[in-house]
């Protein structure tokens, strides 16, 4: 093998080695929050997640949800928000464990976010969203009435 | 494992992306999966970078709905590539990828 050809090898084992390890994301919250994904009541999730900080509640964080949820397996959410945050948590106490999913904000993002999260009953469900640079929670929360519930049940 | 797909759709208005993307999965936790007799398998991290920047980052319990259907918006230009990446529970990856209308 020429000296060319085994440079060009060598970059490309380089870079096969290198690439699964270059990870985009900011803070893996599975590993470095293993206990929040476990636990059951949306207050220890909290806890686990953001510390034992107080929550405020503020008209600058909400989300848009369904009163009566016909469906439990598809309940359509939209949280919007003017704050600067830097992750949003989505709790609720309907599933055998409560936190459903993280958003980390990237910088100067428009936090709003759509998706569809499933219940397998009526429940409260609570976002915490957590401020760049102050790190204040603050917090909102609504109940879900769910006639059918999600979850195969 | 079934094969992967995601939709996706980008549209630019007055500086603004708005993106819908669909994946497919089954999103079954745990205990789902025990009453369907199937393997537990949801996606558990989805990642949308445009030009190298992130935009959109979530990480997933398997209590989102079957097929998570996720809307956002940012800002961002026509022309632009968005890229997204998501892993399941099982560490199987995919890839999608879309211009920006």
């Amino acid at each position: 093998m020429d000296r060319r050809k085994f440079l060009g090898v060598g970059l490309a084992a380089f870079a096969a080695i290198v690439a699964p390890g270059t990870d985009l994301r900011a803070v893996d919250f599975r590993t470095t929050k293993p206990k929040a994904w476990e636990v059951e009541k949306t207050v220890d999730g909290i806890k686990a997640l953001y510390g034992n900080a107080g929550l405020k509640t503020s008209d600058k964080l909400t989300f848009k949800a369904p009163k009566l949820a016909e469906n439990g397996g598809s309940i359509p959410i939209t949280i919007k928000s003017s704050l600067d945050l830097e992750s949003i948590a989505l709790f609720q106490d309907a599933n055998p464990r409560c936190l459903s999913c993280v958003f980390s904000v990237p910088v100067g993002a428009i936090i709003e976010y759509d998706f569809r999260i499933k219940m397998r009953q009526t429940a409260v469900v609570t976002i915490v969203g957590k401020e760049r640079g102050t790190g204040t929670l603050y917090t909102a929360s609504k109940e879900i009435d769910v006639s059918i519930g999600g979850c195969g049940g | 494992m079934a094969k992967k797909k995601m939709k996706i759709k980008a549209k630019e208005k007055k500086g603004i992306v708005k993106v819908k993307a669909m994946f497919t999965s089954l999103m079954a936790d745990r205990e789902e999966s025990v009453k369907k007799g199937i393997k537990p398998e949801y996606i558990k991290y989805i990642v949308a970078t445009v030009n190298d920047a992130v935009v959109y980052e979530v990480t997933m319990s398997g209590f989102m709905s079957e097929n998570p259907l996720v809307k956002f918006k940012f800002k961002g230009k026509k022309g632009d590539k968005i890229v997204f990446n998501t892993i399941d529970n099982n560490g199987n990856k995919a890839t999608g990828k879309k211009k920006i209308k």
